[in-house]
């Protein structure tokens, strides 16, 4: 059999086949670097102010209320037995998960070596960094006494006693803080030759030294990137298997229980797919924000969010199996109880919110088969929006609805959230956009330098392909 | 004094131009060649022949040494020191342990991995190098890209060099020069490595040993301290008199104590031994007897202490005509109200235990005023 | 050996094996026929499964450097027909090997409350339909990537784009059912959720394994000119990637159900750990996950024909493993392995074989129709 090669002019291609440009028009290492770090140096528009000072107040509220609660108890919240977590671990999955989907864009698209990547990496990743810091906050706060919180942590002690390593609680505090340090090492990482150009760049005094200390005194030597590539990418495949083993120990603190609807075993990957999910309709609304306002419409192009709508849709059906999977093993098990939970989850007194989470997440993205929806702000968002509230009420039907009517029948419980459970959701909110705000004017929102490093000509010939 | 030459740089428009100046430039050069790029160029590594980077192997090892560490670590706190069990699990629950083990294991690979390639591999922080002052740097991080020929200590032909590279394509050349030595701050790496965790190892355990000293008990943690309820051993002035600690109220009686209400020794008269004269009850009394009543009234009971030391009062000869007319119940209150110099044994024994010394006494009476009649004929002499 | 020469071998391999096979049925039992027959035929099943998965999921994300290697499991697909036979001739072992056909067992609320989905004629609809659905997929992913050789008509690849993520639906749905229905049926009293994605993943991988040692025993005899090393590299870093998936979902599913120590859902693992059982699992966990794991870890071990050759064999290999260990403990005969399992392996092995080398002849080695065949090839890491 012979083998030939049969090559096809790029504009012979149907429509469909075409590989679109990375970036529009004409991009090079200069115009990129005018485009993303001189925002950077320059004074911010008054919309950025506006934004932030909204931004602000809500997470002052939020703040002032967690306050509150430290000072005066957890009574303050609608908690209470047998729905012993409500907003609070709700908020926690919600926050971290939405942090996932940074480190899938930095990490295992570059592993794929997707094109598409650069553009949007070092912003998803500052999003992680920023998510998982709001989540850490909440199983902060909903311990009875926060300042003991470095109980968790094990040190030898005058009480001779070690945290509970087999507790999935425990299994968190180790899986939350590695993956922050590890999502801030990679995003420091990355920064340290954007800091060298920022460095370089500047005419403040104050500014040099402050980038000069931040970026190690790099000067991008080729025996220095040789080592830096290897780390990087080592990092990224380390990285990947984090994703799916955080948010797969935060699914154990559910799923190793006896709660019905609690304990399936589909919870770890479903989980990590519903936070890939979530975490994506943040980056969506996020990069519509950041292309529209800072006119990078050229860099974070259509196909660029194309691509992040179609993960979206891809998710959404992943959450279809997970959710038709746990309907159908709940009936298979012929164990009255996990019936009973699921026979509340859709016709309980939290139907409503179940509903919600079905149509937000399952109905609402179907939208994104369609061609021409995966490339429209509008349907865009809306989407965006619809999966961010689905995702939330899902966290909020497995734990609340679960818990509120479990074996005892005397402990069955209508949960309601306090004014301060929802000040405090809203405050995450606030504190998430105000770091994302403090972001984008201090640091460069796309990574130039990964970006220059895949422009057209940028690498030598016959060195560089790429998996699209 | 003229400073000696640090490097000769070429710098060129495109990285395609870099590639192709460098097989051009290394074969005619003995000095070491350096590139400075605002990106990795593919294939550097091989161009320059610089040795593959060692990051992978460090990282592996590393992270074998985190999983290792986590899971004996683990398996030595919940196993061995302070075994607990809990959810019914056995206290060796490896199956447990494992979702430490890999994050653990991550942490000590990532880290390794970035901060390794960093501080170890690549030297870095280090402010001090001569590119970092160059007009090119800033070309370098925009957009240009430049082949160094660093002297490394050797004297170089710069005019030889700049020529070699014109001719290799590049269009600008800029040599540096060594910069002034520092003097007594000794830019020694790793003084500067070692001196740094010191430091930071020094600060962490000072500051950790004040925080969790001082923290909990700082305002508003110490609220929890500041409770309004009842400490025991302190005042409180919830009471008139600002005692905590209160009697208990009158006619209490503790659990599973009888009253005795006689108060004088005659009207103890009435009460009768309740307990039979068996062997057991006899030998239980020999050996309270011998506990606590032959120390003063002899092992005999006959008044004559085992006591050495002078002690005032004269023991009670309890096998004497008095006693053995005593009716038991008067032997008994004197056991539990005591008499004289004899405190009372009631804390000593128990009703049950009292009666049966009772029963023992009455056996030396016997014994100490035996006639010939009472031995049996068998051992007769 | 010659082409016709290797044929007469396995044919008469197979010949053999199938008489093997029937003696089994009437000298060690009709159980132990059709636990040989279920666990070969979803052994191949799911490689050829695994295989459409791969050509689907690469025409979803429109990967170009797969394309050279497209046809490999383009043509590996074919065994997922074939197998779609047997599984239409293991119907037969349903009143054998599965509890709930047999109504005394319906008594069990834990079994007959399923009735309404385990009952034979549903099941065997639902055989029916995903065999159809396969052949329905199978017919447009590769009969029309075979034609698109003489037509080089490059509107395959939009038909193709446009049905991949609908199959991705169609194959996570019927893999989910094929799990369900004939192996973890076979104790209808035990559920686990993640069973369909544990059993997704041991088919992905061994997809994976099985077109690497297609694609490396091509290369071998020159039939692949331009598959470099680079295409290697990501065979083998994919099935690294789900190496890891694999391992990550099967202990994620023993945690939970350890943990939480659920008799009604314990006693399946309490069954396959104790005894031989438990050091087969022990080997699964070293041959499936650890030996492979490290092997692969460092970056030249992807891409080295003489590795990945060992590590696709051993991956296959840890494959029927993994669903032996899944399927026989319900003989309750501990341990088996004797001259059924040989002949049925000579059986399945040898026909197998034969199928895929006539699946070998159609079509070109490579999609020579492709639009992206030239890039594909120029693809270098």
């Amino acid at each position: 059999m012979n083998s030939e090669t049969f090559p096809l002019p790029q504009d012979m291609l149907p429509e469909a086949l075409k590989t679109p440009p990375v970036t529009i028009g004409p991009v090079s290492p200069a115009s990129l670097d005018e485009q993303v770090l001189a925002p950077v140096e320059r004074k911010p528009p008054l919309a950025w102010f506006i934004a932030f000072a909204c931004t602000s107040a809500v997470m002052l509220l939020g703040i002032s209320l967690i306050g509150y609660t430290i000072a005066t108890g957890i009574g303050v919240w609608g908690n209470n037995i047998p729905v012993a977590w409500a907003f609070d671990i709700i908020n926690f999955v919600f926050w971290i998960g939405i942090g996932h989907a940074g480190t899938l864009i930095s990490a295992i698209l570059l592993l794929f070596r997707a094109r598409w990547r650069n553009a949007v990496s070092r912003f998803a990743e500052a999003m992680t960094i920023f998510a998982v810091m709001v989540a850490g906050l909440f199983p902060l706060i909903h311990v009875g006494r926060p300042w003991l919180a470095f109980w968790l942590m094990p040190y030898p002690n005058q009480r001779g006693i070690w945290p509970n390593f087999r507790s999935p609680l425990i299994w968190d505090v180790f899986a939350v803080s590695t993956y922050f340090s590890v999502s801030l090492l990679f995003w420091y990482l990355g920064l340290v030759p954007d800091l060298a150009s920022l460095r370089d760049r500047t005419k403040s005094k104050l500014r040099k030294f402050f980038y000069a200390m931040l970026s190690v005194g790099w000067r991008g030597s080729a025996s220095h990137w040789r080592h830096f590539e290897r780390a990087y990418l080592i990092i990224a495949g380390i990285a990947t298997g984090l994703v799916l083993s955080v948010h797969s120990v935060v699914s154990f603190d559910f799923a190793v229980s006896l709660v019905p609807g609690w304990h399936m075993t589909i919870f770890p990957p479903y989980f990590v797919t519903g936070a890939i999910f979530a975490g994506f309709a943040m980056v969506v609304m996020a990069m519509v924000m950041v292309r529209t306002t800072m006119k990078l419409e050229n860099l974070i192009t259509m196909y660029h969010l194309e691509v992040m709508n179609k993960i979206i849709l891809t998710c959404s059906c992943l959450m279809g199996y997970a959710y038709l999977m746990e309907g159908f093993t709940a009936w298979y098990s012929m164990n009255k109880f996990i019936h009973h939970t699921f026979w509340q989850y859709i016709a309980g007194d939290y139907r409503v919110e179940c509903w919600l989470t079905i149509v937000c997440n399952i109905v609402i993205p179907q939208l994104f088969w369609v061609r021409r929806f995966r490339r429209n702000y509008f349907t865009m968002i809306l989407v965006a929006l619809a999966v961010t509230t689905g995702m939330w009420f899902e966290r909020f039907v497995i734990i609340v609805s679960s818990l509120h009517q479990d074996y005892m029948p005397s402990a069955w419980f209508i949960y309601k959230p306090t004014l301060v459970d929802l000040g405090i959701l809203a405050g995450s909110f606030g504190l998430f956009f105000t770091l994302v705000l403090i972001f984008a004017r201090v640091l460069p929102v796309i990574a130039t330098t990964e970006m220059k490093s895949v422009l057209p000509g940028a690498q030598p010939r016959h060195a560089g392909g790429s998996l699209e | 004094m003229s400073n000696q030459i640090f490097s000769v740089l070429g710098l060129f428009d495109s990285a395609q131009q870099l590639m192709d100046a460098i097989p051009v430039v290394k074969p005619k050069v003995k000095a070491r060649l350096d590139a400075y790029t605002p990106y990795p160029i593919h294939g550097m590594e091989e161009a320059l022949g610089l040795r593959k980077s060692p990051v992978g192997g460090m990282v592996f090892v590393m992270g074998l040494i985190g999983a290792i560490a986590t899971m004996a670590f683990e398996l030595w706190t919940e196993g061995m020191d302070y075994p607990m069990v809990t959810a019914g699990k056995p206290a060796f629950s490896w199956q447990a342990f494992v979702p430490i083990m890999f994050e653990v294991t991550v942490l000590f690979a990532c880290f390794t991995s970035g901060l390794g390639m960093l501080f170890l591999l690549n030297r870095l922080p280090f402010f001090r190098h001569p590119m970092l002052h160059s007009k090119s740097m800033p070309l370098i991080t925009r957009d240009k890209f430049a082949l160094a020929v660093e002297a490394d200590g050797q004297a170089l032909d710069v005019d030889a060099i700049t020529a070699l590279l014109r001719a290799a394509g590049a269009r600008t050349i800029e040599v540096l020069e060594q910069p002034a030595p520092l003097g007594l701050i000794s830019p020694n790496f790793l003084f500067r490595v070692v001196a740094g965790i010191a430091v930071s190892c020094f600060v962490a355990g000072y500051l950790t040993y004040w925080g969790v000293k001082l923290f909990p008990v700082a305002i508003p943690m110490v609220h929890m301290l500041d409770q309004p309820r009842l400490d025991p051993q302190r005042e409180d002035n919830f009471f008139k008199d600002g005692f905590g600690m209160r009697m208990p109220v009158a006619g209490t009686v503790a659990r599973g104590r009888i009253p005795f209400t006689i108060r004088k020794q005659d009207d103890a008269s009435i009460l009768m031994n309740p307990l039979p004269r068996t062997d057991d009850v006899l030998k239980k009394g020999r050996q309270e007897f011998t506990i606590y009543c032959s120390v003063c009234h002899g092992i005999l009971g006959n008044g004559v202490p085992s006591l050495t030391a002078a002690y005032g009062a004269k023991p009670a000869n309890l096998v004497s005509q008095q006693f053995r007319d005593y009716p038991d119940g008067k032997i008994y209150y004197t056991i539990v109200m005591g008499k004289n110099a004899m405190p009372s044994y009631a804390a000593d024994l128990s009703e049950d235990e009292r009666w049966s010394v009772v029963h023992y006494v009455r056996v030396l009476q016997r014994a100490m005023n035996a006639k010939d009649t009472d031995i049996p004929k068998e051992t007769r002499k | 050996m010659s082409e016709s020469g290797t044929t007469r071998v396995l044919a008469i391999g197979a010949a053999a094996g199938l008489a093997g096979a029937a003696a089994t049925g009437f000298v060690s039992g009709w159980d132990r026929f059709w636990a040989n027959w279920n666990l070969w035929f979803l052994f191949l099943l799911t490689i050829g499964l695994g295989c459409l998965f791969i050509v689907a999921l690469e025409h979803v994300v429109g990967a170009k450097w797969s394309v050279p290697l497209r046809r490999v499991p383009e043509r590996l697909a074919s065994l997922a027909p074939l197998m779609g036979l047997a599984a239409l001739l293991a119907l037969v072992s349903l009143p054998v090997l599965y509890p709930w056909t047999i109504p005394k067992n319906l008594k069990d609320p834990a079994i007959g409350d399923k009735a309404v989905w385990l009952n034979v004629p549903f099941f065997a609809i639902r055989v029916v339909a995903c065999v159809c659905l396969w052949m329905l997929a199978y017919r447009l992913f590769v009969s029309g990537s075979i034609r698109q050789d003489d037509d080089k008509d490059p509107r395959f690849n939009v038909r193709a784009r446009r049905f991949a993520p609908v199959f991705m639906i169609i194959f996570g749905i019927t893999i989910t059912v094929v799990a369900f229905d004939w192996i973890s049926s076979l104790e209808p009293a035990w559920y686990s959720d993640v069973f369909g994605v544990y059993v997704f993943a041991g088919t992905f991988l061994a997809g994976l394994a099985a077109t690497t040692l297609a694609v490396l025993y091509l290369k071998a005899r020159g039939r692949l000119p331009g598959v470099e090393p680079d295409h290697l590299y990501n065979l083998g870093g994919f099935m690294f990637a789900f190496i890891v998936f694999w391992a990550y979902i099967g202990f994620a599913q023993y945690l939970l159900m350890w943990y939480a120590n659920m008799p009604e859902e314990v006693f399946w693992y309490r069954e396959r750990l104790q005894g031989g059982w438990g050091t087969l699992v022990l080997a699964l966990a070293i041959f499936h996950f650890f030996v492979p794991f490290l092997v692969l870890i460092p970056r030249g071990a992807k891409s080295a024909t003489r590795g990945l050759y060992w590590i696709a064999t051993l991956m296959l290999l840890a494959h029927w493993i993994d669903f032996y260990w899944m399927i026989f403990p319900v003989l309750g005969k501990g341990l088996i392995f004797g001259w059924p399992e040989l002949s049925f392996a000579a059986f399945f092995v040898s026909t197998g074989l034969l199928w895929i080398r006539r699946a070998m002849t159609r079509g070109a080695d490579m999609p020579v129709g492709d639009p992206f065949l030239r890039e594909g090839l120029e693809f270098r890491l």
